[in-house]
């Protein structure tokens, strides 16, 4: 019997993906067992400490879990909680955690909020705040703040941990590589500016 | 000279039952052995230790697992862990060191007539050695040794050792396990069971105590061994059902380790089955638990001490059935912690035994205890928390009036019923120091001259000054 030519090419696909399976299971075990105690079993947390990952950029939760594992995001939620949670963590089981939370559906909240306060934000998230230049949201968020490569996912995220994050960014508490450019727009943020933006992309 | 010898008696009995009552095992549950294990800071499994944030509870129900450090591993040739053990063992200490001061001063045990010290220093009140984390695969132990210094000897603490899996397959994943321990409640995860309750869990060794206590109350703490079932669903429905069995330590003596018989004290007649149910509610920065357990257990009368009647392990026995419930409430916000804790213990008693021995009053008795407590913390630095506790039943002069001075009741009473207030500074998140004063309405059945020797529920008031570090 004559032996398809592309056969022996095919099994050795096939090998070569096997250790991505196993590893796609073994991030939804950890997902499911480990991560969920915080985040929920399929990324969609109830509690605003802990963030939504539910259909986050797979780019920016691998960039996330590398700066935990290298202890460069240095916030204190980071050291208290995701320093411990990362150190053993393979690039392997990272891009599988990544892979599997951002192929979870969206969290939708719903949430009503002050309609004024709402569209505040809608504002600032779409033109900016020119006065103390700081850009457009959307430009790297994307239109509906699904995120975009390893600009995040804002939509349906809790407003207290987005308002958290800002805080963060202008103290510089948190210093993870990509946080350089999020510290020099947060810089020309107010607290309020930053609920009025945070209200209105738990709403989305 | 025989009213004397009777007095002599009754207080070497009121230093045995001192001795007794002070030397049961501790409390603690602060253990840094975690956070070596897991990397992760205290704060992100205790709202301020003992108590348990969520996190904490799905840690401990996961099997103490979750583990960050390197590992020395072995697998089998089908590619199985046949071994995870941490590089670094998870072995943490905790000490501490008390101050505790008696509205009135305790009397001199020897020379009548005089008091003893008031204002008792304890250095230490407690010092424990734990390894706490995982020993295999999916295996996790909580294991304690603990130093009492009114013993003055080294024994073995609350112990929890325990298998646990996942069912990914479930939605929202169930978790299940088997815990090995010896203390009904010390496997549980919320702070409103006898064995973790919060804020009643820390008290001085060396202040009088009411007597009566349920058996779910810590009563066969560290002298059974159990075994349990349980499983978790979606965070929020747990059931768990065992069996316990007696184990006490240091039985044996000189004729080495023999069976238990008429000579051991308080033997469980077969199996006491255990049971746990706890439905808890998560949103926002909240959670809302509301549970029931309980235990029933067949036992032997312990032995009378001053009468020498060694009671035989056969015939009928005491039959005790404790049915319970509990609620607890946490939230959990950046800058303020709060908590409230609750718990009503009922105790039916059937004493066969004991009423056909004389060791009680009544063929039936009952007891019911009642605790409420509620914690503040701010920025998880300064705390305050008020409790109130309670216990009532029927009285029975035999088995609760023993006429001796202080640790007795003249009425035959179990009730009694206060306050506790405590103040409490965490300048890190393993150092705590807490000003705590407990106050007695009624103290072995009454408020004023509960023991018949002039002692009033009043003169138990105590202040106590603890200094508690993990690490």
């Amino acid at each position: 019997m004559k032996l398809n030519p592309t056969t022996p090419f095919a099994l050795l696909l096939l090998f070569a993906a096997a250790p991505a399976f196993a590893q796609d299971e073994d991030a939804a075990r950890l997902a499911i067992g480990v991560c969920a105690a915080c985040h929920g079993p399929r990324g969609e947390s109830v509690a605003p400490a802990f963030p939504r990952l539910a259909a986050q950029r797979a780019e920016y939760i691998e960039s996330q879990l590398k700066s935990f594992r290298d202890r460069t995001r240095s916030d204190p939620m980071a050291q208290g909680y995701m320093w411990g949670m990362t150190s053993q963590l393979s690039d392997g089981t990272i891009a599988g955690l990544a892979e599997y939370y951002s192929k979870q559906k969206p969290v939708r909240n719903g949430q009503q909020g002050n309609p004024k306060l709402l569209q505040e934000g809608k504002t600032i998230y779409e033109q900016g705040i020119p006065a103390t230049n700081v850009p457009a949201c959307i430009t790297c968020h994307g239109k509906d703040a699904e995120g975009s490569a390893v600009y995040p996912r804002l939509a349906g995220q809790h407003a207290p941990y987005l308002v958290k994050q800002i805080a963060l960014f202008k103290s510089a508490l948190r210093a993870d590589p990509n946080a350089a450019v999020m510290h020099a727009i947060s810089a020309g943020m107010s607290f309020e500016q930053a609920e009025a933006v945070a209200a209105y992309l738990a709403s989305k | 000279m025989c009213m004397q010898k009777r007095r002599f008696l009754s207080l070497a009995v009121a230093f045995v039952a001192f001795a007794f009552w002070f030397g049961f095992p501790e409390k603690s549950h602060a253990v840094p052995s975690y956070a070596r294990q897991t990397g992760m800071a205290c704060e992100a499994c205790h709202t301020v230790f003992p108590e348990l944030t969520p996190f904490g509870r799905a840690f401990k129900l996961n099997g103490y697992l979750i583990d960050n450090l390197p590992q020395v591993q072995g697998i089998t040739t089908s590619k199985e862990q046949a071994l995870l053990l941490n590089q670094l063992p998870p072995l943490s200490l905790m000490f501490q060191a008390s101050y505790t001061q008696t509205s009135k001063a305790l009397p001199d045990s020897a020379a009548t007539g005089t008091n003893a010290q008031n204002g008792q220093v304890l250095f230490p009140q407690q010092a424990s050695l734990f390894y706490a984390g995982r020993i295999a695969p999916n295996m996790g132990a909580f294991i304690q040794i603990t130093y009492d210094p009114v013993s003055g000897t080294v024994g073995w603490d609350n112990t929890d050792i325990r298998y646990a899996n996942q069912v990914p397959a479930v939605t929202d994943g169930l978790t299940y396990g088997f815990t090995l321990n010896n203390n009904p409640t010390v496997q549980d995860v919320w702070n409103s069971t006898p064995a973790w309750q919060t804020p009643f869990d820390q008290r001085t060794s060396a202040a009088p105590m009411p007597a009566a206590a349920t058996q779910i109350d810590q009563t066969l703490a560290g002298g059974v061994a159990g075994l349990t079932a349980y499983a978790w669903w979606k965070n929020s429905i747990y059931g768990e059902f065992g069996l316990y069995r007696s184990a006490p330590q240091g039985v044996g003596g000189s004729a080495g380790a023999g069976p238990l018989d008429s000579q051991s004290g308080g033997v469980i007649s077969g199996y006491a089955p255990y049971w746990r149910l706890a439905y808890e509610k998560q949103w926002d920065q909240n959670s809302l638990m509301v549970g029931t357990y309980g235990l029933d257990v067949q036992l032997h009368p312990a032995s009378d001490p001053t009468v020498r009647i060694n009671v035989p392990l056969a015939g009928p026995t005491d039959h005790y059935r404790d049915i319970a419930f509990d609620a607890q409430y946490q939230f959990i916000g950046d800058e303020h912690l709060f908590s409230v804790q609750t718990t009503y213990i009922r105790e039916n008693m059937w004493l066969d035994q004991s009423f056909a021995l004389g060791f009680s009053s009544n063929p039936t008795d009952d007891l019911r205890t009642f605790r409420l407590g509620g914690t503040y913390y701010y920025q998880r630095k300064y705390g305050a928390s008020l409790g109130y506790f309670s216990t009532t039943g029927s009285a029975d002069a035999v088995r609760y009036g023993s006429g001796t001075a202080i640790f007795g009741s003249a009425s035959g009473s179990p009730n009694s019923n206060g306050w506790i207030g405590e103040l409490d500074y965490v300048p890190w998140q393993n150092v705590k120091f807490a000003l705590q004063y407990t106050a007695y309405n009624k103290f072995n059945g009454a408020s004023s001259n509960y023991d018949g020797l002039g002692r009033n529920a009043s003169d138990n008031n105590t202040l106590y000054l603890l200094a508690w570090i993990a690490f």
